[in-house]
């Protein structure tokens, strides 16, 4: 289904998320190490989603596996550090190279599979190049790597690399989505035989997508490692990020440019919340935080957003779903 | 009703909320803020929470006797504590948080070596001392950080006791199995080196997932190798799994040891009769012999164990009181260094040297306490005695183990 | 020798996996719903059986049709009241919906009985008997065989029940059933109870073997995944195939031992990596898994 607002999704949520972009861009001004940490996360977790979301929301290809990327991507960047070469912007090349490649030589058998199958593919392939890298000596092993940092009074360099990595996931979105890449995406998504009948050849185009989703959630990884100081399997290949950029794209509006900032910002803010007034049970009220959103909301903010007739409008959403 | 106009305002109302620390009730001038991110949740809940105990029952002891001498004022003593969720990196943010937006004045470290590890990083950026009693990888103390002392023995000395006593009682053949996570392949690792050192032969050394739901495979390889010695180096899920199984596959060994099981009730009640007889490492008993050479807290191993199971109703363990003397170290020094600054507390405890409860609080040059021994415990008739080292023990060891059905 | 101890362990714990993974398997395959809490019910089983064990003294085998029917009664009010708002929405829909529900129930059940790692230990545990040399632990074979019983059973109603062929009508196209008569959102919940009344029966039976704690049910979870695909969707037998096969993989991966570039690897450290092989070749070869049907 096509969004609401067309393919790139509501105007006005994008232009809001622009405008939010920007003023992102001042928070290392308040000078507080740990309100920088916040943001930089939520960045992160944006160009995941964003990786997520080109391949899952516009390809229709649903990937359990994002993370194996992003974790490549940590890994090359830690090797790097470890060897002399500091330069995030190097850590971020070879993460961009190497998770391409690796989604275009592993992207042609099982791109093959569909739907579900496809789903589980990735989710094995993440599970499976953790304990492949836990089982390397030369990367580290289960103990994982240490990596030089700057000082204290640069750390804000960081920050403003993991905000270009998010600024040009969600430009790259943007751009795909208006190009002849996205029509031929959503053309996948809604009807893939159909699409090879009209001339668009699928596994090029699934391909190139992997690849895109794959450098986007790799170049996060590689700023996410040096600014975190530490690499070791477990960290870099979390389970739980498999899930977040899904649940962000959801909650945000999938599909959309503007759905995957929207949902990190609403996630991971809203965990940082609840972090700081309810210590103990921060997790139980996340998880009924999210159960509403979704029983209320099935379609996501955006398309909350975008919604018409007020209350009555959204009275009459409630039962689109339901049997 | 605009949804358009609630979701501008919710969404800066979110952003403003995030950036705008919740202004913190400001520090009494006569309280110490000490910070600590501990697992409240996810899969190191448990620990998370005997560390947690350790700490506020050493804040509570201090506040209920005066409080701490800092360079002749008195001080009483507070700790924020933040949910790290059982992950890495989280530990290390909400560290920084403590740091930054809580303004606390040093930190207690978390559970866990890969927690310890990344707020160790942070704490060196940020120059403020932490101590931690929880986290027993050698990784920590190799980067060369200033900041950040350990209390307790190193991971490689976990199953030394063990391996050391089947020796004395002339075990040749040891077989090791160790979950895929940093601290237990470097318990495993010290084991190994300790037995090859002394002229006994490893004959299974290999390591399973984290994860793993089934550990048959594992048995099977080590029932072929017939060793003297089994040694587990994992987490409580998978010594249940292990022992269970060794049990169900009728392997017979003359002594069975694991790094983490055996000090929590937890392993007793769930194994019944089989747990009987199981040797665990541990970094300190209650029965262990130590005096204390300083005033300001308990001054025997028993003294703490009997106040501490009046107040939580359980017997204290390593995790406790190991967490209890991370604070205690930070009380030391700072009464020596007589004042809250950190650079003065840090030189304070690098030379710390004192004798408590838990035994010897001593630092060397990485920041690591090398100085204190483990102690191996053995599971008899249902309950954890202290056996090894000699100088230490209650009892004697049980060697070579009975066979299984008749513990 | 080893071989073949491995092969018997691995068809012994394959079964635990097959009825973890069944519920699982029915509730995508049928409704469509990625349930991931499944782990968190399964979790809720293990403490049933742990519950009835310690109060009660009632028996970990006994307590699995107890269980089921517990978890059974929970899943069908969670589905009626709750899932089915967003029921025919697209599964990542109720995927996320799933999602916070596991993050609820693992919590509550933090809340309710602390992160302390219970266990049941029964007098027969770890009681064993030998064929020559291998030796089988008579609790794994009973709960093999309960979870062969299981499965026949779950097959049997399905096909020949009268709800069962309302579920699979529902399952084939639901305005055709809702023609026929069937009332779909009470076909729904029962599906949906059904999983989480088998995830219920799975947790009892594992009580015996694994460690009952919170998080418990997160390698299950995975794992269900795997099984469920490796067997094809929404099929009793390929859940049961699927779980046995993973079993067996997991069982003999330990004795793979090689070296490659100085870089020692033995198959106990590369479960993960071995069973994802094995799963992409089943994959590739058969798309829909080994007993699945050809439907997207």
């Amino acid at each position: 289904m096509i969004s609401l607002a067309g393919i790139t999704g509501s105007r006005p949520a994008l232009i809001a998320v622009m405008v939010m972009m920007v003023a992102l861009l001042g928070i290392p001004a308040v000078h507080n190490g740990y309100v920088e940490i916040v943001f930089r996360n939520i960045l992160m977790y944006a160009a995941l989603a964003y990786g997520w979301n080109l391949l899952g929301g516009y390809a229709g290809y649903v990937s359990f596996g994002q993370v194996a990327f992003f974790g490549i991507g940590t890994y090359c960047s830690a090797l790097l550090n470890t060897h002399g070469i500091t330069n995030i912007g190097a850590g971020i090349a070879l993460a961009i190279v190497v998770n391409a490649l690796v989604a275009i030589v592993l992207g042609i058998p099982i791109l093959r599979l569909r739907g579900h199958y496809f789903g589980i593919a990735t989710l094995g392939l993440s599970l499976a190049i953790q304990d492949l890298v836990a089982n390397i000596d030369a990367l580290g092993g289960t103990g994982g790597l240490a990596l030089k940092q700057v000082d204290d009074a640069h750390f804000f360099v960081y920050y403003y690399a993991m905000w270009a990595v998010a600024a040009a996931c969600l430009l790259g979105t943007w751009l795909v989505a208006r190009s002849k890449l996205g029509y031929a995406f959503v053309a996948i998504r809604e009807n893939e035989d159909a699409a090879v009948v009209l001339g668009v050849s699928p596994t090029r185009y699934k391909v190139i997508a992997w690849a895109i989703a794959g450098a986007m959630a790799g170049a996060a990884g590689a700023v996410y490692a040096p600014a975190n100081g530490f690499i070791d399997p477990a960290g870099a290949f979390e389970v739980d990020n498999n899930v977040f950029p899904i649940v962000m794209s959801l909650l945000g509006g999938i599909g959309t440019v503007a759905g995957p900032f929207v949902g990190a910002l609403l996630l991971a803010g809203v965990n940082e919340v609840l972090q700081r007034f309810f210590v103990k049970i921060h997790t139980l009220f996340f998880g009924a935080m999210i159960v509403l959103v979704v029983m209320f909301l099935p379609r996501g903010i955006v398309a909350l957003i975008g919604m018409r007739g007020g209350w009555r409008g959204f009275r009459r959403s409630l039962g689109a779903y339901r049997v | 009703m605009n949804f358009r106009r609630i979701a501008v305002v919710a969404a800066l109302a979110l952003i403003a909320i995030l950036i705008i620390p919740v202004a913190p009730a400001p520090a009494a001038q006569d309280t110490i803020l000490f910070g600590s991110p501990v697992s409240l949740t996810g899969a190191l809940t448990k620990e998370g929470h005997l560390t947690q105990e350790g700490y506020e029952f050493w804040k509570n002891y201090v506040n209920a006797h005066g409080g701490i001498k800092v360079g002749g004022k008195t001080y009483k003593v507070d700790i924020k504590y933040y949910d790290d969720e059982s992950k890495n990196e989280t530990a290390a943010q909400l560290a920084e948080r403590l740091i930054d937006q809580d303004h606390v004045n040093f930190i207690l470290g978390p559970y866990g070596s890969g927690t310890a590890f990344t707020v160790a990083q942070m704490v060196e950026r940020k120059k403020i001392p932490m101590v931690e009693g929880n986290g027993a990888a050698e990784k920590i103390f190799s980067q060369g950080f200033r900041y950040t002392f350990g209390v307790l023995s190193p991971a490689k000395r976990y199953l030394e006791g063990i391996v050391e006593l089947g020796r004395e009682k002339g075990a040749k053949t040891v077989a090791i199995s160790a979950a895929s996570d940093a601290f237990s392949l470097e318990v495993a690792k010290g084991a190994a080196d300790y037995a090859t050192a002394h002229g006994m032969k490893v004959v299974y050394d290999d390591k399973y997932p984290n994860d793993a739901t089934d550990v048959s495979g594992v048995i099977t390889a080590i029932k072929a190798t017939n060793p003297d010695i089994i040694l587990n180096a994992g987490h409580l899920q998978d010594a249940l799994l292990i022992h269970k199984a060794l049990k169900e596959q009728n392997v017979m060994a003359k002594a069975y040891g694991y790094s983490v099981g055996p000090d929590t009730p937890d392993f007793v009640n769930a194994l019944g009769k089989d747990a009987n007889d199981v040797f665990g490492g541990a970094q300190w008993s209650d029965a262990v012999k130590y005096k204390a050479d300083h005033p300001g807290f308990y001054d025997t191993a028993k003294a703490y164990a009997v106040a501490f199971e009046k107040v939580y109703h359980h017997r204290p363990d390593y995790h406790n009181a190991e967490s209890s003397a991370t604070c205690l170290a930070f009380e030391y020094a700072l009464e020596k260094a007589g004042t809250l600054d950190p650079e003065k507390v840090r030189d304070a405890l690098a030379a710390l040297d004192v004798t408590t409860f838990y035994g010897i609080l001593k630092f060397d040059s990485r920041g690591l306490n090398v100085y204190k021994p483990m102690v191996t415990n053995q599971i008899q008739n249902g309950t954890l005695v202290t056996v090894f080292p000699t100088g230490l023990a209650e009892k004697k060891p049980i060697y070579p183990a009975p066979p299984w059905g008749s513990r | 020798m080893e071989f073949a101890q491995d092969v018997i362990n691995g068809i012994l714990a394959g079964g635990i996996l097959a009825v973890a993974a069944l519920g699982f398997s029915l509730v995508w395959g049928i409704m469509n719903i990625i349930n991931l809490a499944h782990g968190a019910f399964i979790m809720l089983g293990a403490y049933c059986a742990y519950e009835l064990f310690t109060r009660f003294h009632i028996d970990p085998f006994i307590s699995v049709p107890i269980a089921f029917v517990f978890l059974f009664a929970l899943g069908y009010l969670i589905q009626r009241f709750v899932i089915n708002y967003v029921v025919r929405a697209p599964v990542l829909t109720t995927f996320l919906l799933t999602f916070g529900l596991s993050l609820l129930i693992v919590n509550v059940a933090l809340l309710i009985w602390t992160g302390d790692t219970r266990g049941v230990s029964p007098s027969y545990v770890g009681a064993n008997f030998s064929i020559g040399p291998l030796t089988v632990s008579w609790a794994k074979l009973w709960t093999l065989i309960v979870a062969l019983a299981i499965t026949g059973i779950m097959a049997l109603w399905l096909g020949r029940s009268r709800m069962g062929r309302a579920i699979r009508a529902t399952a084939i196209d639901v305005g055709a059933a809702q023609l026929a008569g069937v009332r779909v959102a009470h076909v729904y919940a029962v599906t949906f109870g059904l999983g989480t009344g088998l995830a219920g029966a799975a947790g009892a039976l594992l009580s015996l073997s694994y460690g009952i704690n919170p998080t418990m049910g997160d390698p299950f979870l995975i794992k269900s995944f795997v099984v469920c695909v490796l067997g094809g969707l929404g099929s009793v037998q390929g859940a049961l195939i699927g779980g046995l096969a993973y079993g067996i993989v997991e069982g003999i991966a330990p004795l793979i031992d090689f070296t490659v570039f100085g870089q020692h690897f033995s198959g106990s450290g590369l479960q993960n990596v071995i069973a994802l092989v094995v799963l992409l070749v089943v994959l590739i070869v058969r798309p829909t898994g080994i007993m699945g049907r050809a439907t997207a």
